[in-house]
């Protein structure tokens, strides 16, 4: 195996343990003053890693890598392998930037609590990525309780009331979601007898002629039942919005820019693209289930007044739009849902590094607080506007892209009302958030708020970062689609 | 099918209404961790049946293994949890936990 | 003869599972607990599968009790007039379990025996420890990296919400 491709693997299940080691040998004042900095740069070695595994993959024309760990074992025929594909890569490559983005966050926010934050965001990495690597469906669930332990003692860090109640919900949605994960898991192994994602996908083939066609059919139930739990798609999504808003500002960032998504919507577009192909309903019930949340998410705002809570229902929203990108089962599909997972990877992260900025600036996370802030915070207000135009899809910002894919595909595939119903929320959510801007940012300047400076430091760093990648894919997005027709895949 | 492997199903079934039945119903936020652990005691009866049934019980031994782990870690997690709310409010009810609307 | 001892260790683990969820105290709560963990033991060994069932004992049966018992002695649920008061109107909400798992049992198990399914028991080689070696250690690898990580999380965890600190 060249040298680049060791590297690139040994980062992506290694570095976080290393960095873990470095920290917590050190005496605790040391690792307080060194955690972010050590944070900041395994994840930028997480990013760079995932573009070298992107250009080996395309210099050797390869669909995906193969690599085990601890020792070499690609002899033995039930290797449980690890392997990276396209979709793995920009999971990847999404994780070191919303980690990065969620360090840079967290050292204005955080306090004292560096060195168990920095532990922990570790931790996540490492179930994270092995969600994106994994290729059996048992391993899958062990990574997915790994992110999910994370999670729940990063929103509980500070131990305010808020945060706890928070993760005790999550923990609580969570575990029966695990629940019926695992008993899925038992009825496809009863039929099956490997739970690898070749085997359950040949077996899956053919499920009527199977031993015992009723067990895999309840499987499949219980299988979408846990996996929708865990990404928060409604119906299903009673935990989110109480998890997002009572969570520490970078664990906000982090919730919402990748863990809901890996842990969730990257899971069903697996399950669904490898998995369960061969069963015919599932891109009905997936379709379904996409225009709820869409919907849902997006009339749901309307009686917020919490700014992160406005986020966390707009997450559901999007979540939808991913669902049904990945339901009309084409490639043009499933590029939209790919791409509006890296778009909301990267304006979801800027808006809740804008409401961390508000909270610490003004002090507050109501929006009828606030009013007239266009003055006294600049950078905030274009930002903020950037990223809402990307969520709601307007040209030619990167989130207009996805989603135009994603209703074309929609559209090809013949369910003509599902996409006048995305159109339609989408024009919608617009509308909303301008309502929200100008709560927030325009208008008179309510009184208290006179003496409100900007931010400075690593969260404005942080949003000028995000606002220039979300400008800037959604310019040279063109170019890559033009590419893309020229290679014949589209 | 054999009376026995009618009996496991429905017991695992039973277990796991039980459990899920003392989650929704119960006002103590540790009565609702044990309730979690019953539903894991059911999923662990039907796995490794399921292990029986298709003849590979090496793989289950391992999934159960791991599984037991897991479920140990996230019981810790959720008394130390339920333990910090017990410092705050002074009492372990989840309906005083209403602090977050809707 | 060992299906009559299958049937009663499953009615025995249904029992206790019940009782954990319908008796009062919290600690006689965790102990049923037990009791189901330590039937659920006795049953994987006489299904074959001897190590999971060493598992299960030591540290479903072990550890997570103490762990509980642990948490309820720092915490203590309710003030005696309060606690009065909710365990009349706790019988009254508990009390329509049985009747549903008896229901369920009757309707589920008609269900499954007329529905015409054949699940047969195949005769597998025994699983023994030197299989089980080869599977666990060679075919495993990712679970074994997850077990380490899940229990260095479960550290972390630890040390973040246990450790109460003076906050002035």
């Amino acid at each position: 195996m060249p040298t680049s491709l060791q590297f690139a693997t040994a980062t992506i299940m290694g570095l976080p343990f290393l960095a873990i080691l470095i920290l917590n040998l050190v005496n605790r004042k040391t690792g307080n003053q060194l955690a972010l900095g050590v944070g900041i740069i395994v994840a930028v070695i997480q990013m760079i890693s995932a573009i070298i595994c992107a250009g080996l993959l395309w210099a050797n024309q390869k669909d995906f890598i193969d690599f085990s760990i601890f020792w070499n074992m690609t002899d033995s025929a039930f290797a449980g392998r690890l392997s990276i594909d396209f979709f793995s890569i920009v999971v990847l490559f999404c994780i070191g930037m919303v980690s990065f983005i969620s360090f840079l966050t967290a050292k204005q926010t955080v306090g004292d609590k560096k060195l168990n934050f920095t532990n922990l965001l570790m931790v996540i990495m490492l179930g994270m990525n092995g969600i994106a690597v994994v290729t059996d469906l048992f391993s899958l669930y062990v990574f997915l309780e790994i992110t999910g332990i994370a999670s729940f003692v990063l929103i509980a860090l500070f131990k305010d009331p808020e945060g706890l109640e928070g993760a005790f919900k999550y923990l609580i949605m969570s575990a029966i979601a695990s629940a019926f994960l695992l008993i899925s898991m038992a009825c496809i192994f009863m039929n099956v007898g490997s739970l690898v994602y070749s085997d359950v996908a040949a077996a899956m083939l053919n499920w009527q002629a199977a031993d015992q066609p009723l067990f895999l059919m309840a499987a499949f139930i219980f299988f979408i039942a846990g996996i929708c739990i865990k990404a928060g798609v409604a119906p299903f999504h009673g935990w989110l919005p109480d998890a997002y808003q009572s969570a520490p500002a970078p664990v906000s960032v982090l919730l919402g820019g990748i863990v809901t998504k890996v842990a969730g919507v990257y899971a069903i577009i697996r399950i669904t693209s490898d998995v369960f192909s061969g069963v015919a309903t599932i891109n009905m019930i997936l379709m379904i289930l996409g225009t709820i949340s869409i919907v849902f998410g997006a009339v749901a705002t309307l009686s917020q007044k919490d700014f992160k809570r406005i986020l966390a229902y707009s997450s559901i929203s999007q979540i939808g739009y991913i669902v049904l990108g990945i339901s009309t089962g084409s490639p043009i599909g499933f590029l939209g849902a790919v791409l509006h997972f890296f778009n909301h990877a990267t304006f979801k992260t800027t808006l809740f590094v804008n409401s961390a900025s508000l909270e610490k600036q003004v002090g507050t996370r109501d929006i009828n607080e606030m009013g007239g802030l266009e003055g006294k915070m600049p950078l905030t207000n274009v930002s903020t506007i950037l990223a809402f135009l990307s969520t709601s899809g307007i040209p030619p910002l990167a989130g207009f892209w996805s989603k135009l894919l994603i209703i074309i595909a929609v559209w090809q595939a013949g369910a003509h009302f599902v996409a006048g119903t995305a159109v339609f929320a989408s024009v919608f959510t617009l509308a909303y958030f301008l309502f929200v801007m100008r709560h927030v940012f325009y208008g008179p300047l309510k009184e208290g708020l006179e003496d409100v400076k900007e931010t400075k430091g690593s969260l404005a760093l942080a949003t000028v970062l995000l606002s220039i990648v979300t400008v800037g894919f959604g310019v040279l997005f063109p170019f890559v689609l033009r590419f893309l027709q020229a290679q014949g895949m589209l | 099918m054999s009376f026995t492997v009618l009996a496991i199903i429905v017991a695992a079934a039973l277990i796991l209404i039980t459990g899920f039945y003392c989650l929704v119903k119960s006002r103590n936020m540790i009565r609702m961790i044990i309730a979690i652990e019953i539903a894991m005691k059911a999923v662990t009866l039907l796995l490794v049946f399921a292990g029986k049934v298709s003849g590979n019980m090496d793989l289950v031994q391992t999934f159960i293994i791991t599984m037991i782990v897991m479920e140990v870690v996230v019981a810790v997690v959720a008394a130390g949890i339920a333990v910090s709310v017990f410092r705050h409010n002074d009492s372990l009810d989840i309906d005083k936990l209403k602090k977050l609307n809707g | 003869m060992t299906q009559v001892i299958f049937v009663i260790l499953l009615l025995l683990m249904v029992i206790a599972a019940v009782a954990a969820v319908m008796v009062r105290n919290l600690i006689k709560s965790a102990i049923c607990l037990a009791a189901v963990s330590v039937f659920l033991t006795i049953i994987l060994f006489l299904l074959g599968a001897p190590l999971a069932g060493l598992f299960e004992l030591s540290v479903c049966a072990g550890l997570i009790t103490v762990v509980f018992v642990s948490a309820i002695s720092l915490t203590t649920p309710y003030k005696k007039e309060e606690a009065s008061e909710l365990a009349k109107k706790r019988l009254a909400r508990f009390i329509q379990l049985p009747f549903i798992l008896a229901l369920v049992a009757i309707v589920f198990g008609v269900m499954l025996a007329f529905s015409g399914m054949n699940i047969g028991i195949p005769y597998a080689t025994p699983s023994t420890f030197s299989t089980f070696k080869e599977v666990f250690w060679n075919m495993r690898q990712a679970d074994i990296l997850g077990q380490i990580i899940i229990v260095l999380a479960g550290v972390f965890a630890v040390v973040v919400l246990f450790k109460e600190r003076d906050e002035k």
